[in-house]
């Protein structure tokens, strides 16, 4: 479980994330949402310690995070920024075998090969495997990425916006990856996502902020309502549920826009 | 999948021709006078061998760090440094600090004034934990310029003869190391590399960029400033020993990339040197047998290398 506890950070005189205090359980797949400019990404870097808080702290397991070892939190918690950007001529193997970087500093032994070709398996990724990065689509490029990080076995997984820029269908096919994780490995995931209908059926828990605070926090059913989305977003909402979950009709809100 | 990788990479070819080179740059021409001709040429074989293991090193290691494939460790301004201090010496003491200071003292003093500049500009921009790779570039650069500017206007105040003087010192050189000198840089370099060789596949993970390499696990702070430190190192050597040798990185580093085509930098590196060493032995069997002196290693170097990248990249369309 992740705990964060009174978390501020401030630029200056701005402050982006203001005491903040939440519980991301353990086994769970939790979304942060809410609208742009809300500090969701800033928490989320904060946990994966890509910033430094200016106040409160982060606990794991109980433990304060600035206590564990950089090399040592590597195997606890991974993390993928989106889309990250750099000029390297890599292949799909060659990045998921750097997610064996926290056990083994760069010589791989046979587990490693294991658990790499796992990671490949898991999201299907066999075909792609001598393909190089930068011949692949974006949505197969997020899948290789996100091999990598899954190939890291830490207990919790930290992803900001996995679906940016992605088509429906390769959402659908990170999304179930995720839930797949947690509920076959185990696995503790917390995402940025910024689409409330891939949040309302995919999350066991959802943190919605607003303005660097916590707007609202809970299962599926307490956060998804009408009436807390048109708070959190000043949309107007209409939610339906059906067999296949619930959907969240905003494209037409009512009235004027605020 | 390793072995696929690394058949591929000419690293043995690569060094195999640089052997080649070194014999050639020893006994050709040379009258097989061991008593003199042999001897100084393997001294300036000897400043090759350090100055090419320096640059290709402290190149692809900034480049790895900066993320960035057109930047060498000269934007840091320790080259600009170097020649104001050669300047000021001229400026002050004129030609008598030729002889006042000997070609060691010049050596050292250039040596621990480049250290202490970057000692400087690293401990101010690290101060308190941060750790801003762009804003030390930026530093660099303008300094680079400021001190550039500095050292034209102290060179209008000295007279010709000490003006031709300080051309020298601002073209790469090979004859100009003392044999203590040369001793004195290999241990340090070979030092340097140690330190680094352990912490290479780090470096493999640097190129990831900040975000990734922390996620990894890499301390990065700690991994950047170690490197910066050893790649001031290796650039204060090399300045001292050859004089400045410009962009000669960012050829080296990118050719390097397009032979290796690995971005593991236990492959790249050993090719950035050799590549490195070859081009400066070619250069100067050219000065020596071709041009007679007429032409500098630098403008060789740069010419050269200038072609040579300028069609590796039309031939393999921008991958390179």
């Amino acid at each position: 479980m992740i705990t964060v506890n009174k978390l501020s950070k401030a630029y200056g005189a701005k402050a982006v994330v203001s005491n903040v205090s939440a519980r991301f359980s353990a086994r769970k797949l939790s979304s942060l949402i809410g609208p742009n400019g809300a500090g969701k990404t800033t928490l989320l870097m904060m946990i994966a310690r890509l910033l430094a808080p200016s106040q409160g702290d982060i606990l794991i397991e109980g433990r304060k995070i600035t206590d564990i070892r950089i090399g040592d939190y590597a195997r606890q918690v991974a993390t993928l920024r989106q889309s990250p950007d750099f000029n390297l001529r890599l292949t799909v193997d060659e990045l998921v075998a750097f997610g064996r970087f926290p056990y083994s500093r760069g010589s791989l032994t046979a587990e490693d090969h294991r658990v790499i070709d796992e990671a490949i398996a898991f999201l299907s990724l066999q075909s792609l495997r001598e393909a190089y990065l930068d011949e692949l689509s974006g949505g197969q490029r997020q899948m290789a990425f996100l091999a990598m990080t899954i190939a890291q076995r830490t207990d919790c997984l930290l992803l900001d916006e996995p679906l940016n820029n992605l088509d429906i269908k390769h959402a659908v096919h990170i999304m179930r990856a995720l839930r797949r994780l947690c509920d076959e490995q185990g696995r503790t995931v917390i995402l940025v996502v910024h689409d409330i209908n891939f949040a309302a059926n995919y999350s066991d828990h959802i943190v919605a902020m607003k303005g660097g605070s916590i707007h609202c926090a809970g299962s599926v059913s307490e956060v998804v309502t009408e009436e807390r989305m048109r708070e959190l977003y000043g949309l107007d909402f209409e939610i339906t549920r059906g067999e296949r979950g619930c959907l969240c009709n905003y494209f037409n809100p009512l009235g004027e826009l605020e | 999948m390793m072995s696929a990788l690394t058949a591929r990479v000419p690293r043995h070819a690569v060094w195999v021709l640089v052997l080649a080179l070194a014999t050639a740059f020893l006994f050709v021409r040379s009258g097989f006078d061991f008593g003199y001709v042999i001897p100084k040429r393997m001294a300036r074989l000897a400043a090759m061998l350090i100055g090419g293991v320096c640059i290709a090193w402290s190149s692809i290691a900034f480049q790895t760090i900066t993320g960035n494939r057109i930047l060498t460790p000269a934007i840091m301004g320790y080259e600009a440094i170097y020649l104001l201090l050669q300047s000021l010496l001229i400026l002050f003491m004129g030609t008598q600090s030729l002889v006042v200071l000997g070609a060691n003292g010049n050596f050292f003093l250039s040596v621990l004034l480049m250290l202490g500049y970057s000692w400087v500009i690293h401990r101010w921009l690290f101060r308190d934990g941060r750790n801003n790779v762009y804003l030390l570039l930026l530093l660099g650069l303008v300094l680079t310029m400021v001190i550039g500017t500095f050292t034209q206007f102290v060179q209008l105040k000295v007279s010709p003869g000490e003006f031709s003087i300080l051309l020298g010192f601002s073209q790469a050189s090979f004859g100009r190391a003392e044999p203590g000198q040369l001793l004195t840089s290999a241990i340090v370099v070979a030092a340097v590399c140690l330190a680094g060789v352990k912490t290479l596949p780090t470096l493999d993970v640097l190129s990831l960029g900040r975000d990734q390499a922390i996620s990894l696990g890499v301390d990065y702070q700690r991994t950047v400033r170690l490197y910066l430190a050893l790649i001031a190192v290796l650039v204060a050597v090399s300045t001292s020993l050859l004089g400045p040798t410009a962009f000669m990185g960012i050829f080296v580093a990118n050719m390097t990339y397009a032979l290796a085509r690995t971005f593991r930098h236990r492959i790249t590196l050993p090719i950035g040197c050799a590549i490195a060493v070859g081009m400066f032995i070619l250069a100067q069997l050219a000065v020596e047998h071709v041009f007679n002196y007429r032409t500098t290693v630098g403008i060789l170097v740069n010419l050269v290398c200038g072609v040579w990248f300028l069609a590796l990249m039309l031939r393999t369309r921008g991958t390179a």
